[in-house]
């Protein structure tokens, strides 16, 4: 089986560099048991970045205001509501998947979201926020663990009220 | 009206276009805001970072348009050591760029425009998307999209040298040189590009243009504004993507400028709103007079519809004979209809196929003379590219060692954003009657900015990254009444 772990942000931007720092970390830790990928891209382009893999776990900073910021959020593609996205730089995860569907190109059967409320998406060259810092560790440690976990396991929490709300950038 | 805005917590979001629209006592349209998140801090960020490393920090800001930024930022580096890259690195780098170009608009037009233009702006909203355009012109084509935009992305890394953000731009040229190999693979996919190219502008006749509503609609007053234009053109006026000078048509079609990149600052100004983070860029020589359109306004337009306008031709024969079908058919140039960015967007898409397949084709790309060494103390350069959202610049100010003191970035949604906001408002006004706001009249409000393609996407990519849409309607006490959510 072919595992991704996929970090999406943008390292320049404050806590957008999130995802991208807890997948480096991550990368240290494992031995093999799954490509790791850092990527700022957004959207479609993504599509290609997961073909011919079984299992992706994209990992990114999101921004509800809802929760504290550093906030751990688990999802399922399906806690994503499809939106008619504006353009296609924005399409999310559901549009994603039925692209793929549709295009019927070799995706992963199981993808799931690990995503961290962040405090500041918009200052250059801002850095982490101090409550997104201080949750690093334990992002690292929450992907691990669903990568330890076996695919039926439903470790995923899915914040239906949240996602219900939500939308990706993937 | 600021007051509405500061407590609206929405704006604690980032990633969100915003439109508020204020209504009279009688339920018109007073005025319509369009306002999107801007990126911060950019300028001091750059300070004290080493001029050389800015077209990779520059490329690594969007995720929507690195290839740009990259050749903006290096074009700015050859400014600011005054050296002139061997003749090699000028192709390879336009080479590059029309690959990019190739893959942007291919993506935008059947992605972007295709659920408005190709599913139909009132189609069921459940179908305007994606899936919608492949059940319309089929799933090959969306394969094809997907296979040709990898490919050009392909290639682009195998020139650029990485996947994602290109690292070849350096002053005075390239850091590697084309093999006869490399030079093969691109010939292959300029000439699938170029039959692309042709196909989708066919499919563009067909289902657009032979249907008299969409004609209609896209030369409807509601989406046309009498602006002036801008874009970079070569030594015979014809559209150029990578290099030349910056032309300026008035709103009747007539030249009103064209200057060099170094001198942007002597004619393009910023004009700054109460209401917006967005600074408006105008034409210094005529002025800002507000959100007004015609010549005594100095707001421009930029972007392949602005690129068309403000050029006399195309400069490869196919791109051409599409160029004069299309001043033809939506009534000689300037085209001031916004919609027409879309058939603008297909020509320069075949634009850019044949430019790839003339420079892939040219001997002087596999030379190894590839870079000229500066040799000059930097003080000031200035870069500008045509990115697909339009003109693109980039201006450094450094000390004698090269290290950045100032600088300055003028995107291409920065360009068109006086338009956009006027676009925008007017559509409102059109189409919302007795206050009434529901999805499809959103979706018509929308296609005015989605024309123009702007991109935020230096602004907002983390989740929820979709730059998702708030329309919000305030009566005249500025309460609001109905507000419409696209996230």
């Amino acid at each position: 089986m072919r595992t991704l772990v996929l970090g999406l942000g943008n390292e320049l931007i404050a806590d957008d560099a999130v995802g991208l720092l807890a997948v480096r970390r991550l990368r240290d830790q494992l031995n093999g048991e799954a490509d790791v990928l850092e990527s700022s891209l957004s959207g479609i382009a993504l599509v290609e970045l997961l073909v011919g893999y079984d299992r992706v776990i994209l990992v990114d900073a999101m921004q509800t205001g809802r929760t504290p910021a550093g906030t751990i959020h688990e999802f399922a593609p399906d806690d994503f509501r499809a939106i008619n996205a504006p353009s296609p730089h924005y399409a999310g995860i559901p549009e994603i998947l039925a692209l793929a569907r549709e295009l019927n190109l070799d995706f992963p059967t199981d993808i799931s979201i690990t995503a961290i409320e962040a405090a500041d998406l918009s200052t250059l060259g801002g850095g982490l926020s101090t409550p997104v810092a201080e949750a690093l560790n334990e992002l690292v440690d929450r992907i691990r663990a669903l990568l330890d976990a076996p695919l039926s396991q439903p470790l995923l929490r899915h914040h239906r009220d949240l996602g219900a709300n939500c939308t990706s950038s993937a | 009206m600021s007051q509405t805005i500061t407590i609206d917590p929405i704006t604690r979001l980032e990633g969100h276009g915003k439109i508020d629209i204020l209504l009279n006592d009688q339920g018109e349209v007073e005025h319509a805001y369009f306002q999107v998140p801007e990126l911060r801090g950019f300028e001091k960020f750059a300070e004290g970072r080493p001029a050389e490393d800015m077209p990779q920090i520059t490329s690594r800001i969007c995720g929507v348009c690195p290839t740009a930024h990259h050749m903006a930022s290096t074009k700015a580096l050859d400014d600011l050591y005054r050296v002139a890259p061997p003749i090699a690195a000028k192709k390879i780098r336009e080479l590059i760029n029309s690959a990019f170009f190739v893959e942007d608009h291919a993506l935008h037009f059947f992605f972007l425009g295709g659920p408005d233009f190709i599913v139909g702006p009132t189609a069921p909203k459940g179908e305007r998307n994606i899936l919608g355009v492949l059940g319309k012109v089929g799933i090959d084509i969306g394969k094809e999209v997907i296979g040709l935009r990898k490919q050009m992305r392909d290639l682009i890394s195998l020139t650029g040298g990485k996947v994602i953000h290109p690292v070849m731009g350096l002053p005075g040229g390239v850091s590697k040189g084309l093999t006869e190999e490399d030079q093969a693979q691109f010939v292959a996919a300029a000439e699938r590009a170029v039959k692309f190219g042709q196909f989708s502008l066919e499919i563009f006749g067909d289902i657009v243009l032979k249907n008299p509503d969409y004609v209609e609609m896209i030369t409807s007053d509601t989406y046309t504004h009498k602006t002036y234009y801008m874009g970079m053109v070569d030594e015979n006026n014809h559209v150029n993507f990578y290099d030349g000078q910056i032309r300026v048509v008035a709103p009747d079609g007539q030249e009103y400028l064209k200057f060099a990149a170094r001198d942007y600052l002597d004619h393009v100004a910023e004009h700054v709103e109460r209401w917006s983070f967005t600074k408006f860029c105008y034409l210094k020589d005529v002025g800002w007079t507000g959100f007004n359109e015609g010549p005594d306004s100095g707001i421009y337009c930029v972007a392949p519809l602005a690129r068309l306008n403000s050029a006399e031709g195309m400069a490869t024969p196919l791109a051409q004979q599409a160029y004069q079908q299309f001043h033809a058919t939506l009534g000689g140039r300037p085209v001031h209809h916004s919609l027409a960015n879309h058939w603008a967007r297909l020509i320069e898409m075949l634009y850019a196929a044949e430019r790839l397949a003339e420079l892939a084709g040219d001997p002087d790309i596999i030379s190894p003379d590839f870079r000229t060494i500066p040799t000059e103390t930097p003080t000031e350069g200035i870069g500008v590219v045509e990115a697909p959202r339009g003109t693109l610049f980039h201006h450094y100010k450094t000390d004698p060692r090269g290290v950045i003191t100032d600088a300055n970035l003028i995107v291409a949604t920065q360009n068109n954003a006086a338009r956009i906001a006027m676009s925008v408002d007017k559509a409102a006004r059109s189409v919302i009657v007795n206050g009434h706001v529901d999805d499809g009249i959103l979706n018509l409000v929308e296609m005015a900015f989605r024309a123009y393609d702007p991109c935020y996407g230096c602004a907002s990519h983390a989740l929820p990254g979709q730059m998702p849409l708030i329309v919000r309607v305030y009566d005249q006490a500025h309460q609001v009444i109905q507000e419409v959510r696209r996230d």
